[in-house]
């Protein structure tokens, strides 16, 4: 398009127009450096950065702090160890001072294990990076590194990069027998996902409710790296979310000849969340009675709660919203819809997916949010500039009232223009203060009822 | 020295003023090493007149780079564009700066809304390839987006490493779009310390906004800052001045007439120094040659001085007696409320100089400090703005004054030194490890709380409400865990390993 051309455009005209380019306008993911995070979500492990000074800061303040400030936890932060590289690194590599940097590492950091992730500049000169981790390895120095330059893909990617990492240069072969009713769970991206924590904790609960015994790998929850030494004597891997966690899946198939189930939607609900059991319990063999008994018992908590909220639901004078956008990665944005619609009864305006997912992987979330119920079919979007996304809800008719949007802090403006209510899931979440909340599961779907209803309420006078 | 404003890439601090990342000694020696006056450290040290002996250990923590520094300055001009030429992982930042813009536009009483900043969004076939036409593409992304009064253009290490021409596109489009298309050159590995972005940004702005035939404004002053509240409007008030707030929160006109104003003042020298110099340098607007505005010594010089350079000094002179009046009874309870309570100040250099003197002037006691560079010398090159001398002639030596770069290993150590009831401090990094030590912080957010007059009772009132803060500090310090090694914690000189790889470097060390 001409310069000229351009200025005779109105306003309205151009961002009716405006297609997709490579710009990317207000961030919903990071880059693959980012994936320090899930290092530092193993607990008593360590990232070792081997970038610019500004690279393992940025990620720490956007993905961990202005997202819930949640913190860096033990082995994280603005201050985890990097080589801060300068023009001599650029100009000569940056092998020599990554090295010295892994020795003062060991002298001056208590950790379990230490994860080196490369940024730009080191995968730009062509640091030889897995020659000097082989020196540290070799004199039995538990540590792994992966190449994580920003230019190679986003922190879903990092994830995966250094889960395999570890799997491969840490945790080894493994040929002793399989302890049934094991499982290794595979599931939300730690700290990018705003309620990563709470969320996990909630998964292990419910699956040990049902007799599994877990490897919940990150957060609190985790027995750190003993038991990833145990992922290969699990008896099954599950990947509880659309994509994510698939690749480390089909590797651990490939490499213990260990079997996977693969659950894309993350239960919230009861409903949702005892067909999850079921089919874990089916997959796994699991005595049925006993865990019959564990979701019975949760299932009656849950409805006496709802039966409480009925009331509210029922009656509340000043209205409640009827339709509602999701702005999110697919696991979460899967969820919700899943749950909205077939417990709640609200109505899916639009549902946008901001992750980027691999194209392999994206008929597959097409299809479940399709047939998200039996009465009801969504075709979700996959978008990931924030203009271009801002344009699609003000193009979306949400019926006579204004919707409630489940988004993040980009959509502060936008739900004040669409005087809705926003409430922030994803990142970054950056008026919301994040400990252990969770929201899926049977007890995180009653913390999201009254997320949602109390922004709702709180916004009627 | 005369700043180089002919080209596009602006010298960064190490090279222009002999900046420093890490120190450790009494800030009366750093004073006396640093160039004001007090010339080199030695032989040791290279040529330089104003090279300050510099301390640099194998283990370093993760920094803050120069294009953050762009990101929050050009990136948060209300009118404006920032285009992150990078790969998205730099785009992160944009999250923070968001959240930074909009509370600051709250404190100073603007409408609140999201920053616009675009990142370019580069891949690996970009880095084969080059990324020039995803620029562009940008560009136009940015102009028919927001219709921006100015474009600013960031670079990053990639961009940087793999030699993209950013000057030529922005050349081009500026002359097409009849905008200032701005390129700052703001490359992570450029520098050692972030304040070169302060630096980068500055540099563009007086290149390519700022009023070339400015119409002299005899009333207005430039005042640096980054996103505070508005407590500069009522003191100039008091001498008929009105306020040209940049470079957070401005807008590009309010850049433009930077060159019109009767002087610049800044709430810290660090971030000043560049632009201060530059617009006297090249449109002859004073910079204004005095301490910082902090404590009574300071705020009554540097409101003199302003005074003097705008001709108001009847109207200074009284304002300074009432604020002398107005403050003094309260000050003197805050005196006995905080009488024996130690505090430490780890914030960026000159700031830091500043707090201090404020926590004298409440009868604090200050033995250690922590600032994250040194600059031997500001850009004025002037005696005048010699914070840190100022300081020590003034309120009295910091025996333990450390240059760390927000190494929070060390930080361990500097605190044990001293066991301060409480710290100040602004950047992130090192509060969460005092946290768990039981030691309570607070965050300066605006960074004029300290400010002035009012500022030292401002202080105080906060240091009083953080000090009940430690219970819940105790309380976790008694169950908290460190990622450091016993032997590391142990350790009673926080910079050994740098002095062991000096000493080791010189085939000395026994």
């Amino acid at each position: 398009m001409s310069h000229g051309e351009g200025l005779r455009q109105s306003q309205e005209a151009v961002i009716g127009k405006t297609q997709k380019t490579n710009s990317i306008q207000q961030i919903r993911y990071a880059c693959s450096i980012a994936a320090l995070h899930s290092a530092c979500a193993i607990p008593r492990v360590i990232p070792i950065t081997h970038c610019g000074p500004g690279c393992a800061d940025k990620q720490f303040m956007n993905v961990a702090f202005y997202n819930g400030f949640q913190g860096g936890g033990y082995g994280g932060g603005a201050v985890v160890p990097s080589t801060n590289a300068t023009e001599k690194e650029v100009v000569f590599g940056g092998m020599e001072r990554l090295r010295e940097l892994i020795a003062a590492s060991l002298e001056v950091l208590e950790a379990d294990l230490f994860v080196v992730l490369t940024g730009c500049i080191s995968d730009l000169v062509g640091d030889d990076v897995g020659s000097v981790v082989k020196e540290f390895q070799l004199r039995g120095v538990p540590i792994v590194y992966a190449e994580t330059g920003g230019f190679k893909g986003n922190n879903f990617t990092g994830h995966e990069l250094v889960t395999r990492a570890i799997i491969d240069q840490f945790v080894g072969d493994d040929e002793g027998p399989r302890d049934s009713g094991v499982v290794n769970v595979w599931s939300l991206l730690p700290f990018h996902n705003t309620f990563w924590r709470g969320d996990l904790a909630e998964m292990k609960r419910i699956l040990e409710g049902v007799g599994l015994q877990v490897n919940i790998l990150f957060g609190h929850e985790s027995r750190g790296v003993a038991e990833w030494k145990g992922i290969p004597r699990a008896q099954f891997n599950l990947v509880l979310s659309p994509w994510l966690g698939l690749e480390t899946a089909e590797h651990l198939q490939e490499k213990y000849g260990q079997p996977y189930l693969h659950v894309p939607v993350i239960p919230i609900g009861a409903k949702q969340t005892s067909a999850f059991l079921r089919q874990v319990v089916e997959f796994a063999g699991l005595d049925r009675e006993k865990a019959e008994q564990f979701i019975q018992k949760e299932e009656n908590t849950y409805y006496r709660y709802l039966e409480d909220f009925s009331d509210f639901y029922a009656e509340y004078w000043w209205g409640l919203p009827a339709q509602f956008a999701v702005i999110g990665d697919s696991a979460y944005n899967l969820a919700l819809t899943k749950f909205l619609v077939n417990q709640l009864g609200v109505i899916p305006g639009k549902l946008i997916i901001t992750e980027n997912p691999p194209e392999r992987f994206r008929e597959g979330i097409r299809e479940q949010f399709r047939t998200i119920a039996d009465d009801v079919s969504v075709e979700v979007e996959f978008e990931e500039d924030s203009w271009r996304i801002h344009q699609l809800i003000r193009q979306t008719y949400f019926g006579h009232k204004p919707p409630i949007i489940f988004g993040t802090t980009w959509e502060r403006d936008l739900v004040k223009e669409l005087k809705g209510a926003i409430v922030e899931v994803g990142f970054p979440a950056s008026y919301e203060v994040v400990l252990s909340r969770s929201y899926v599961g049977y007890r995180g779907a009653l913390t999201l009822l009254e997320k949602i209803y109390t922004t709702t309420v709180s916004a009627s006078a | 020295m005369k700043l180089n404003l002919n080209t596009p890439v602006v010298e960064n601090r190490e090279q222009r003023l002999g900046t420093i990342i890490a120190w450790d000694g009494a800030a009366s020696e750093l004073s006396a090493e640093s160039a004001y006056a007090r010339g080199a450290c030695g032989a040791g040290c290279g040529e330089k007149a104003r090279r300050v002996c510099e301390l640099q250990g194998p283990f370093t923590q993760g920094s803050v780079c120069s294009e953050q520094m762009v990101e929050c300055q050009a990136g948060n001009v209300r009118d404006a564009v920032l285009i992150q030429h990078a790969p998205i992982g730099c785009g992160a930042g944009q999250v923070i700066y968001n959240s930074i813009y909009r509370n600051g536009l709250a404190m100073r009483k603007l409408p609140v809304e999201n920053l616009r900043l675009i990142c370019t969004n580069l891949q690996e076939s970009d880095m084969v390839f080059g990324g020039v036409e995803k620029l562009e593409q940008s560009i136009r992304d940015a102009w028919e987006r927001h219709r921006p009064k100015a474009i600013f253009i960031g670079t990053s290490c990639a961009t940087g490493i793999i030699g993209d021409d950013v000057d030529s596109v922005a050349s081009r489009l500026e002359e097409e779009l009849a905008i200032p298309v701005i390129p700052l050159h703001c490359e992570g590995f450029r520098s050692k310390h972030w304040s070169t972005g302060f630096d980068a940004t500055q540099h563009g702005i007086v290149r390519q906004i700022v009023r070339k035939n400015p119409q002299k404004q005899e009333d207005l002053v430039n005042v640096i800052c980054l996103w505070g509240t508005d407590v500069f409007t009522p003191m100039l008030k008091e001498l008929g001045l009105r306020v040209n707030y940049v470079v957070d929160l401005a807008t590009v006109e309010e850049l433009a007439q930077l060159s019109e104003a009767a002087a610049t003042v800044g709430f810290c020298h660090t971030l000043a120094s560049y632009l201060a110099t530059a617009l006297e340098q090249a449109f002859g607007v004073p910079e204004i040659k005095a301490p910082q505005p902090y404590g009574f010594a300071g705020t009554d010089a540097w409101i003199r001085e302003l005074a003097r350079v705008t001709g108001r000094e009847a109207q200074a002179e009284a304002y300074i007696a009432k604020e002398h009046a107005r403050v003094k009874p309260r000050l003197e309870e805050l005196r006995q409320r905080l009488k024996g309570k130690k505090g430490y100040v780890a914030t960026g250099s000159a700031y830091a100089h500043g707090l201090i003197a404020v926590l004298r002037e409440l009868g604090v006691e200050v033995d250690g400090s922590l600032v994250f560079h040194h600059d031997p010398v500001y850009d004025s090159q002037d005696p005048r703005q010699d914070s840190l001398s100022h300081l020590v002639d003034h309120y009295g030596d910091v025996p333990h004054f450390s240059v760390s770069n927000r190494q929070q290993y060390q930080f361990y150590g500097l605190l044990q030194r001293v066991k301060p009831d409480f710290i100040l401090i602004r950047h992130n990094g090192l509060a969460p490890l005092a946290s768990r030590l039981g030691i309570p912080a607070a965050p300066l957010g605006d960074e004029h709380h300290a400010l002035g007059y009012q500022g030292m009772l401002n202080l105080g009132e906060t240091i009083l409400e953080i000090l009940a803060r430690k219970k819940f500090h105790d309380d976790l310090a008694a169950h908290t865990q460190l990622p450091y090694k016993q032997a590391w914690l142990r350790q009673s000189d926080p910079f050994i390993l740098a002095r062991k790889r000096q000493a080791e470097a010189k085939g000395s060390y026994d």
